[in-house]
């Protein structure tokens, strides 16, 4: 990775913090459910999850998060990928948040 | 890849357009059914209000006091649970209502059989009865023919989707029981302790075969995602689809004596056990500590749904002999159901609003969470009223003291009414 793309990194998951989780009140890095961030000459893919299958949030925190990480400088092109593995559970939210 | 540029160029989706495609349905559906319902709830409050008197002395099975019965039934509890299954099909087994317009054609034969069979019953005139039943059972087997040609098209199929489809048989069998006792209000061969029986088999039908069967399948899924619950067991689940099931179909059976209903009740009320259990479980395995006003008022339910479940086989087989006893058991088994399903407004509706009004705006600006769209404050004297309403209720009822029962009925009418106004204020709320 280039300084300049571990810079955007960083920025990245720092614009992350304002996806709020609506019916927990938590922002989806402090909830866990960001599994990772790549960022390769300013295209970045953001892999993601869920609290629970089915959840109704998907396209909301979907969207949300390609608008975020969009106004990042130095991005290009943003990926947000839904994963399901592994399966979401409190234990990965930072400790004490919940 | 989505290029930067052309997601930021394309338009927001306009205010109270769904973002999220079949995820969460448009709101209009659901939103009938919740005013509507919430609307029979002020009024069968007021009318338990009105008819305290009559209560308090086990004049139970006179029209205009079953017609406050059916207010709170079909008007409040049916209509919010098939409001309930509109919103949240998608979420349960990953597809929504297949006919949604039918949806709406059935939810207009509904209230206007409520409207009917109830202002028929409170009147005096059979004819408006009858016509009501007919837009009762055009509703419920409306529903229930859309709610099983949604399930009948899903592969996946766990818990949730096997207590609706149970459901949805009993959707049609207890409107057949009403219609056979509303018939027999015109001088049918049922009376007596026959009559009783029929009418104790109907209202379990659809207590058990409908309503819990229902809330059963929606808990399993919206427990652990309320609470944050991770790693409970669902075998107490499963086990309470299959029991529930089996004690409402024992009972339907129109044949048979004492040991059939004996057995049936034996069933349902393991079902009933097995579904606390489940319960329990979920609020024992959550990782978020603090509860919402909303799941306090569901656990409030679940406490009154063991209370019935103690009172039930001493009330059920006293009978008529024990009127008061019997008045006593429907209220409690009637308001834990109704606090139930009135701690599920504040998690189904705000998140309702929030998803059309504010989930397009996530990212772009601030935007309030779930739990900002109403005072919490206001949530818990709401849900204080509710409770010691019913809980004045069931107690005047036993003691056949018409004051406290009616002083009772008031408080519930005034936990009713800031439920509706809380619930019309949030589907107001917009982005300043």
């Amino acid at each position: 990775m280039s300084d300049e793309d571990e810079t955007t990194y960083d920025d990245v998951y720092a614009a992350l913090r304002e996806v709020i989780d609506p019916e927990i009140g938590l922002d989806i890095v402090t909830l866990g459910l960001v599994y990772g961030v790549t960022v390769a000459r300013g295209e970045v893919v953001v892999t993601f999850t869920l609290t629970t299958h089915g959840c109704p949030m998907e396209r909301v925190i979907r969207s949300a998060i390609t608008e975020v990480v969009g106004r990042v400088p130095g991005v290009v092109d943003v990926t947000a990928k839904l994963v399901w593995e592994p399966h979401w559970h409190p234990g990965l939210a930072d400790a004490g948040a919940l | 890849m989505t290029p930067v540029n052309a997601a930021l160029s394309l338009p927001l989706p306009a205010i109270g357009v769904d973002p999220g495609g079949a995820a969460v349905p448009a709101p209009m559906l659901p939103g009938e059914h919740f005013a509507a319902a919430l609307v029979f709830l002020v009024i069968g409050a007021l009318g338990l209000a009105s008819v305290a008197g009559e209560l308090a002395n086990g004049l139970f099975f006179v029209p205009h006091v079953i017609a406050v019965v059916h207010l709170i039934t079909l008007g409040w509890i049916v209509t919010s649970i098939f409001g309930a299954l509109c919103q949240f099909l998608p979420v349960a087994i990953g597809r929504g209502l297949r006919w949604p317009t039918v949806a709406h054609a059935t939810f207009g034969a509904h209230v206007l059989g409520v409207a009917l069979f109830v202002g028929g019953l409170a009147t005096g005139h059979p004819a408006l009865v009858h016509a009501g039943a007919c837009g009762l059972a055009l509703g419920f087997a409306g529903f229930a023919t859309n709610l099983a040609v949604t399930l009948a098209s899903v592969r996946e199929r766990g818990v949730t989707w096997w207590a609706l489809a149970g459901a949805a048989v009993f959707l049609v069998v207890t409107p057949i029981y009403g219609v056979i006792l509303a018939l027999n209000l015109q001088g049918g061969a049922l009376i007596g302790a026959r009559r009783f029986a029929v009418v104790a088999a109907h209202a379990h039908i659809a207590i058990v075969g409908v309503v819990l069967m229902v809330i059963v399948g929606v808990a399993h899924r919206l427990l652990p995602m309320f609470l944050l619950s991770h790693g409970a067991s669902e075998r107490p689940a499963r086990a309470a689809v299959g029991l529930l099931f089996a004690g409402a179909a024992l009972l339907a059976i129109p044949i048979g004596d004492g040991a059939r209903v004996a057995l049936a009740g034996v069933l349902a009320a393991a079902g009933v056990v097995a579904f606390l259990v489940q319960a329990a479980l979920f609020f024992r395995h959550r990782r978020r500590r603090a509860i919402d006003p909303g799941m306090r008022l569901a656990a409030a339910g679940l406490l009154g749904l063991v209370a019935a479940l103690v009172l039930a086989p001493i009330a059920l087989s006293r009978g008529l002999a024990d009127l008061h006893l019997l008045t006593t058991y429907v209220a409690v088994l009637l308001g834990a159901l109704s606090l139930f399903v009135a701690g599920h407004y504040y998690k189904i509706v705000p998140f309702l609003v929030w998803y059309h009004r504010f989930g397009p705006l996530v990212g772009t600006r601030k935007v309030p969470t779930v739990a900002e769209l109403y005072s919490a404050r206001i949530a818990r004297a709401n849900g204080a009223l509710l409770i010691l309403g019913w809980l004045g209720l069931a107690v005047g009822l036993f003691l056949g003291a018409g004051a406290l029962v009616r002083a009772g009925a008031l408080g519930l009418t005034a936990g009713a009414a800031i439920e509706a106004v809380v619930m019309a204020r949030i589907a107001q709320r917009r982005i300043a």
